[in-house]
């Protein structure tokens, strides 16, 4: 008997005890003295090099939350011309869209609208098309246009960045920044009013972050996966995208990378855009 | 005495049950007590969809539907203004701007699914290019602005009628929930209003609606009206308790039945997890009238043997008012509770099923504490006299106040003239007929509201002004992977459109045909020639891909699915008259299985009105069904109870003329047999009986078992029993009554229906049940010699009698 009560007023001190390390326990993120700050993080992330020139295939899939799915294959070619980049996307298949090809002009300027064209062969005909927001969706995937124009760098002037602390991702040791954007404007026009990153410490490349929408609804998540050297250039092959709120998913398969291979201005005219690869 | 009660079984346990009262009573707390508990628990659940079950396939359907195309039930904010420029000037389409961005932020709303003028694109040829940007984007516009945006959105169809109204008065602001906030829609409604009242409209006028707002707006309409009526309806029983004993007991001693009533069967009903629905809100009302009744009758027996036998304990008088009330009481619960029983079993909408299931076990917990815990109860009282049954007569009976004696009269006239009684009794049922051949099943949503309450005017508003309110999902499906790229199929879709959009009441549609069509045009410099479907499959697979360099992934979701073989057609009605969605549904079947008849190709009807449809469908199916299974198991179990072929015939006349009088009065008034009326009948039913029994038990007492004659039974029946069933009758129709007073107009409606069926019960009860007596002498109360030897002396008449009566 004796016993038994020896055990339940351990078991219930236990218990208080735990109850008050409870509310002591934070959040492990707590900014430290010797963590470098957000700002400088990012920094580092729009310091490495994603190579002049690149041209790749990529495979969308495209999945609806009930599982079903569309998946197309690209081939996508993309240049610096200076701070400015040009990006033509080759659709592959499916069948009913062979040839139909999409290319955009991004301006460094953010002032000034980017320039679309697309060209569908059915119609024989090029389209030039508005420029689209930057929180718009990309040709129906869960990436915004601002994300697919980033790459796997950010828009430092967009958001105020923040130091959260460390965690291992993927059994990688990463830095937790969060980012708010920089005023009500901006927050509208990019749709989050917060995001979190995780950005690798060693390559400096994000392997997960997660946003919240204008509102602070959890919104969506991207997770890098399969990040290997391809001709001396740090390079995710897979990208997944899961938008909470529809429960729609969009994954990113890329291959046949190539750095090295030059190709002329020229591929980034409308001529080029109709005659296809 | 001691003797004479001991001899029956029931005068045993009658004094068992004296001699343990307060341990009956703790026990009477803790049942009242261990399933209040429960209550705070209770869930509302107001939505329509409610009132048909899960497993009907017409719902697993629609389920589906919504699922595949993620529809969901958005809240609808109106813009009107009625200037001749309409919403197209600056400062409307500043408010539509302003509004918009304000809806995004407010809780529960999904931002990315705010769609207005301001946010929704249009999509327009140019000579070498094409535009897909929102009507405006900058809040501020000029006048010549805002006639280009009414150029362009009136040149796309998609939007004409639906996004903005075709006389240009109108636009809206749709907005969806958040998943997680479609229980909680009430939440959001409110703060849409509080929203729209503190914005600055100038000449504009704003209105919320959709069917988030209706749900929301019935719970917070059904909350008050709960916390008013209850009390009232309490309240009230408690003053007839006062007019009919003027005791403190004899209010506090029903009053405790009536609380053990209600809490037992909403405490169970929470502890089942069954939802409070919409016309769960008469539950409380009946239970306090049904339960108040038996109170009535007991404690009218006590205080006339109180005046009886002024010189016995307490505990011999409760057990002489038991030994007499407890076979009436037995038979009213157990022909009540097989009446709500029937209903709920013959019942198609869960909420009947439910309400049948727990009025049943209320009033089962009402005749447990009439039938023990009041005797229990006062037997720890004083025998005291009520002011009001007072003074014998010569021949021995109580004397009584007015409500006995004018019973006393309605006694001598029918004895006198039962002919005439009985003549009244056939014509009401002649008019009965009548009136049901004008009895129309049918209901209208909307007019579940009062007029004038936001949610009607909003509705007015956008049937007015816009396609409508009500719709109809007609899904498409083929057979293969991407088979909608077929343009044969999708001309065939573009012409069912037509075909319903020549239906009454039907005002627009939308489908991806018409994505498909505006996008053909665009691509042709938006001449107004190339606004058809292309005839090439891979020019349309081309266009989804070029919408979608701009839109969400989820943006065609409503109308096509991710592998393009479903297409939903919306069909927009401006009614919600459920003879009026009929119409549309019964010729839109026709034309489907004419012309969607092919191998490949197959479309179904579902949406927001197919629900409604098969609602009321089936409540016009199963409505009559169940009152004639209640009204058989009412009958059944009278018969049982009195042992009796022709006593439970007679137990069963005045309920049925009391259910026909009110389909009379229902069809001469106009009344529709919809949600809210159709429920009436059980409770009509169930409660009406109770006057038959009361009365025909009474009978058996006097004419049977103490052996009086006819007339002499008369004359003691209704100063006594009548005067109690007066008191009952009166209980029934001002807590019902109190319905009226309701602001929920189905309850309303129902309210004054229950009060006419009662009233024609009690009535019939008090008048056409003993004329038919009178007439009939029915063995079950003469025995079959008595009659023809009254002229043989007194004792032997006597054996006699027990003689037939054995048999």
């Amino acid at each position: 008997m004796k016993i038994i009560k020896n055990r339940i007023s351990r078991i219930i001190i236990l218990l208080i005890g735990l109850i008050f390390l409870g509310n002591n326990i934070q959040y492990t993120q707590v900014p430290q003295n010797n963590l470098p700050t957000g700002l400088e993080i990012v920094q580092n992330v729009n310091k490495r090099d994603d190579g002049k020139f690149v041209s790749r295939t990529i495979i969308m899939e495209l999945i609806h939350r009930s599982g079903k799915k569309r998946v197309r294959k690209t081939k996508s070619f993309r240049k610096y011309f200076d701070k400015d980049k040009r990006t033509i996307i080759y659709y592959l298949s499916p069948k009913n869209i062979e040839g139909t090809s999409f290319m955009t002009y991004d301006y460094h300027d953010p002032k000034v609208d980017d320039d679309q064209w697309l060209y569908l062969p059915a119609a024989r005909k090029v389209r030039r098309i508005s420029a689209s927001d930057r929180g718009n969706y990309f040709l129906g995937t869960d990436l915004t246009y601002n994300e697919i124009k980033n790459e796997s760098k950010v828009t430092i002037d967009d958001y105020t960045w923040k130091t959260l602390g460390e965690e291992v991702v993927d059994g990688h040791p990463t830095y937790i920044i969060e980012a708010i954007p920089v005023n009500e404007e901006v927050m509208d026009e990019l749709g989050y009013n917060k995001v979190y990153m995780w950005i690798d410490k060693e390559i400096w490349i994000s392997r997960k972050s997660e946003y919240w929408d204008v509102n602070g609804n959890h919104l969506k998540i991207i997770k890098t996966k399969d990040i290997k050297k391809v001709q001396g250039i740090w390079t995710s092959h897979i990208i997944e995208v899961k938008n909470f709120k529809s429960g729609h998913k969009t994954i990113f398969r890329f291959s046949d990378f190539d750095y090295k291979t030059k190709f002329s201005d020229d591929l980034f005219t409308k001529r080029s855009l109709k005659r296809g690869l | 005495m001691n003797n004479q009660i001991l001899n029956s079984k029931a005068g045993r346990f009658y004094w068992k049950v004296t001699e343990y009262p307060k341990i009956l009573l703790f026990i009477g707390f803790l049942i009242i007590l261990s399933t209040a508990i429960f209550i705070p628990t209770i869930v509302r659940d107001t939505t329509v969809d409610a009132f048909i079950p899960n497993e009907d396939s017409v719902k697993v359907y629609r389920e589906k539907v919504k699922d595949i195309f993620g529809l969901k039930d958005p809240m609808v904010i109106a813009v009107i203004n009625e200037t001749e420029k309409g919403v197209f000037n600056p400062k409307s389409l500043k408010l539509v701007y302003d509004l918009t961005e304000r809806i995004k932020k407010i809780e529960g709303i999904d931002p990315e699914k705010v769609k207005s003028l301001s946010t929704e694109n249009n999509i327009v040829g140019t000579e070498e290019g094409m535009e897909i940007n929102p009507f405006f984007e900058n809040p501020l516009v000029t006048q010549k602005e805002s006639d280009e945006i009414r150029n362009a959105v009136m040149n796309f169809k998609l939007f004409k009628g639906s996004l903005v109204s075709r006389n240009g008065k109108g636009t809206l602001i749709v907005a969806e929930l958040l998943s997680e906030y479609d229980i909680r829609a009430d939440e959001v409604y409110q703060e849409l209003l509080s929203l729209i009242n503190k914005m600055e409209v100038g000449d504009n006028k704003l209105f919320v609606a959709g069917e988030g707002a209706v749900s929301g707006f019935l719970a917070s309409y059904i909350d008050s009206d709960a916390q008013r009526l209850n009390p009232l309806a309490a309240l009230i029983i408690t003053f007839i308790l006062l007019f009919a004993f003027r005791t403190l007991r004899g209010i506090i001693l029903p009053n405790l039945m009536v609380l053990a009533a209600v809490v037992t069967a909403l405490g169970t009903m929470a502890a089942f997890g069954v939802s409070f629905y919409v016309i769960t809100n008469a539950l409380p009302i009946l239970l306090i009238t049904i339960a108040v009744a038996d109170g009535l009758h007991i404690l009218s027996e006590y205080y006339e043997m109180v005046v009886k036998f002024p010189n016995e304990s307490q505990r011999k008088i409760v057990v002489r008012t038991m030994l007499k009330m407890y076979r009436p009481v037995t038979i009213t619960s157990i022909t009540t509770i097989s009446g709500f029983i029937a209903i709920s079993i013959s019942s198609y909408m869960p909420p009947m099923k439910y309400f049948g299931v727990f009025a049943a076990i209320g009033v089962m917990s009402a005749m447990f504490f009439a039938l023990v815990i009041i005797p229990a109860g006062l037997v720890l009282l004083k025998p005291r006299k009520s002011p009001l049954i007072k003074e014998q007569n010569k021949s021995g009976e109580t004397q009584s106040d007015f409500f006995g004696q004018f019973m006393s009269f309605l006694g001598r006239f029918v004895i006198s003239k039962p002919t005439t009684v009985l003549a009244i009794g056939v014509g009401v049922i002649i008019i009965g007929i009548i009136g049901i051949t004008k009895l129309e099943i049918n209901e209208d949503r909307i007019k579940n509201f009062q007029n004038g309450e936001p949610i009607v005017l909003a509705d007015h508003a956008i049937n007015e002004n816009f396609d409508g309110t009500t719709y109809f999902d007609i899904i498409v499906e083929t057979d293969d992977y991407e088979g909608l790229y077929n343009p044969a199929y999708l001309n065939k879709i573009e012409k069912l459109q037509k075909y319903f959009e020549t239906l009454p009441h039907v005002k627009g549609s939308t489908s991806i045909a018409d994505f498909i069509k505006q996008m053909h045009k665009a691509m042709n410099a938006d001449s107004q020639e190339a606004y058809h479907i292309p005839d090439d499959p891979d020019l349309i697979a081309q266009y989804f891909l070029l919408y979608t360099a701009s839109a969400d992934p989820t943006d065609f979701e409503e109308y096509i699915d991710t592998e393009y073989r479903l297409a939903n057609v919306r069909i927009m009605m401006n009614s919600g008259l459920f003879s009026d969605e009929e119409y549309v549904k019964k010729l839109g079947e026709k034309y489907i299985l004419e012309n969607f008849n092919e191998t490949g190709l197959k479309a179904r009807m579902s949406g927001r009105a197919s629900i409604d449809y098969q609602t009321i469908f089936q409540l016009g199916k199963n409505h009559f069904i169940g009152v004639f299974f209640s009204l058989l198991a009412v009958l059944l179990l009278s018969m049982i109870s009195f042992r009796s072929i022709v006593a439970g015939l007679l137990a069963t006349v005045p309920v049925s003329v009391s259910i026909l009088l009110i389909y009379a009065v229902m069809g001469f008034l106009n009344i529709y047999l919809g949600l809210g009326t159709s429920m009436f009948a059980a409770i009509a039913i169930g409660v009406g009986v109770d006057f038959a029994v009361h009365v025909i038990d009474r009978f058996i007492l006097f004419v049977r078992e103490e052996k009086r004659s006819l007339k002499e039974s008369f004359a003691l029946l209704y100063p006594t029993t009548g005067r109690a069933l007066f008191f009952n009758f009166i209980a029934f129709l001002l807590g019902f009554g109190v319905l009226i007073t309701s602001s929920v107009p189905p309850l309303v409606r129902f309210g004054f229906l229950i009060g006419v069926s009662v009233s024609a019960s009690f009535l019939a009860s008090m008048t056409i049940l003993p004329a038919l007596i009178y007439f009939i002498k029915p063995t079950f109360l003469m025995g079959r010699y008595t009659y023809k030897k009254v002229v043989l002396s007194g004792s032997v008449q006597e054996e006699l009698v027990k003689i037939s009566v054995k048999k």
